[in-house]
């Protein structure tokens, strides 16, 4: 999960800024974003078991 | 009073403009590569390393290709996606679907059909099978992008 969210982070850092600090800030931003989100989900969805 | 004259703004300079085929083929053919014949090399590194880390990551998990099945109507896209990769997707359904299977045979007694779908269960029963599809499905996304992205820039639309 955390090496999706990497690198989906890069590709849109290098795809949507022109300079490396911009490029840092979005790679932050948007990894750490989509890695917290993705654990409050987990824990949101936990007490739903896969099958009874 | 006379109001003191305004100096027109100057016009910013004029983004160079080429003919957008031969970037997005190159695009399509190897990731970042469009970007590299349009002098974008930083870029360049940066995409190709990170679509082939996603698409190497999604086979390695155990993703499979995506093929056309006509009682699936949403394969058809999964498929296109892949196809998106270029000569990648070549490597990827040699790997996970042991041949260049675009369709699955519509005869269900079908031994080229029973193949592909016995090839396909061993790769279901991997534990990491549904995040190494997902990688696939991304970094074929990724090089769509990446092809709008070198028509953009020939064109002139974007730095």
């Amino acid at each position: 999960m955390a090496a999706f969210a990497v690198l989906v982070a890069i590709f849109f850092a290098f795809l949507t800024q022109n300079r490396a600090k911009d490029r840092a800030r979005v790679i932050a931003v948007l990894g750490g974003a989509m890695i917290v989100l993705s654990l409050i989900v987990a824990y949101v969805m936990y007490p739903f078991p896969l099958a009874r | 009073m006379d109001d003191p004259v305004q100096e027109p703004s100057p016009q910013p300079p004029a983004r160079p403009r080429v003919s957008p085929f031969l970037p997005c083929f190159l695009a399509w053919c190897v990731p970042g590569l469009g970007h590299l014949s349009l002098g974008r090399t930083a870029r360049a590194v940066a995409f190709f390393l990170v679509v082939t880390a996603t698409f190497g990551l999604g086979l390695a998990s155990g993703g499979t290709a995506s093929v056309v099945d006509p009682q699936q109507p949403l394969s058809y896209l999964a498929t296109f996606d892949n196809l998106a990769l270029g000569p990648l997707d070549l490597v990827g359904r040699s790997v996970s679907l042991g041949g260049l299977v675009y369709r699955l045979p519509e005869e269900e007694s079908s031994p080229e059909r029973q193949a592909v779908m016995n090839r396909m269960r061993d790769r279901v029963r991997m534990p990491t099978y549904e995040y190494g599809s997902t990688f696939l499905l991304t970094a074929g996304l990724m090089n769509i992008l990446l092809i709008l992205d070198a028509f953009d820039i020939a064109r002139g639309r974007k730095d």
